[in-house]
């Protein structure tokens, strides 16, 4: 069983008291730019998941307490929650640089369009 | 013309005698759903005014005055509690209030049922429907928390620190005090802590 600690509410609870929501960051193109936006693009935001063994990143809900949406850094083989952050934020920097592969790749990105 | 009848939920229910706690339905609360953002300023001081005290800002907290108590359901939702029959006039006051505000008060008195618990063995018994570390300092006097309880939605209250007041959706009252009437016999308590 997960054990889960929002960080709205700050309640920690079983994963029952929670809902997964996904993969986090997952980005629409037409939001950013709506005017060339190629089929495969689109594809990637509608179908493409990652599936790391080990460190990933998701969506989860406070369903049963505050009722709102947060972040969650999850590794996916001890089932151990290494932090969970706001629904607008980016992962602790600690973790970023942990992160491997296509996670790896989209920070990357994300931290270079923030600077 | 006839006038509508209001029964509580749970008005034909009485607790057995084979309980180790006990139990009771409280009807004559008023609920107020209020929503509204806790970082606007102006919404914040138009409540204090009609209220009288400041809204809990800090998560799961509760705040009382005399008859009212609000109870922080999230960081934009508060419960205010008061008695039924002032339940009109308050939401009329605090919609004067809020008029030009963005916000939302309503009246949901009866959307809940409240069900108070009393005993030594409180926390224990809701252990059993629910996944929370009630035992720890997390759940002390004044502590709401929205869970998880008997796989329904409930609200809880931590009143004391053997009080506790359970709020489940009117339509599973009967479902929530027959499972607690079950979960709360005689006989069937944990022996897990110390006392």
């Amino acid at each position: 069983m997960l054990v889960v600690t929002c960080p709205v509410c700050n309640a920690s609870g079983d994963e029952t008291d929670f809902h997964y929501g996904g993969q986090a960051h997952v980005r629409r193109p037409a939001t950013t730019d709506p005017v060339n936006i190629t089929d495969e693009d689109q594809r990637d935001y509608l179908f493409i998941r990652h599936n790391p063994k080990g460190l990933h990143f998701e969506r989860w809900r406070c369903d049963r307490g505050c009722g709102k949406w947060f972040h969650a850094a999850r590794d996916t083989v001890t089932m151990e929650f290494k932090a969970t952050y706001g629904i607008t934020e980016l992962p602790p920097a600690e973790l970023i640089k942990e992160a491997k592969g296509p996670w790896a790749d989209y920070f990357k990105k994300r931290l270079k369009e923030k600077a | 013309m006839l006038e509508p009848q209001f029964e509580s939920a749970l008005a034909h229910r009485a607790a057995p005698d084979t309980l180790s706690i006990s139990m009771r339905e409280i009807s004559e609360r008023g609920m107020i759903d209020l929503r509204g953002l806790a970082t606007d300023k102006k919404f914040m001081s138009a409540v204090k005014s009609v209220l009288g005290f400041d809204l809990p800002k800090a998560p799961r907290a509760s705040t009382s005055w005399g008859d009212l108590k609000a109870l922080w359901l999230s960081p934009d939702q508060w419960l205010i509690l008061c008695t039924r029959s002032k339940t009109n006039s308050l939401l009329a006051e605090l919609n004067a209030a809020l008029a030009k505000i963005h916000s939302l008060a309503v009246d949901v008195s009866d959307m809940r049922a409240i069900i108070r618990l009393e005993g030594e063995s409180v926390r224990e018994t809701l252990m059993k429907g629910s996944s929370l570390d009630l035992i720890s300092d997390d759940y002390k006097a004044g502590t709401v928390r929205r869970m998880r309880f008997a796989e329904i939605a409930a609200l809880l209250h931590v009143v004391e620190e053997n009080v506790i007041d359970i709020y489940v959706f009117r339509s599973y009252a009967e479902y929530t005090w027959a499972f607690l009437t079950k979960a709360a016999r005689k006989g069937a308590e944990v022996k897990l802590f110390k006392r």
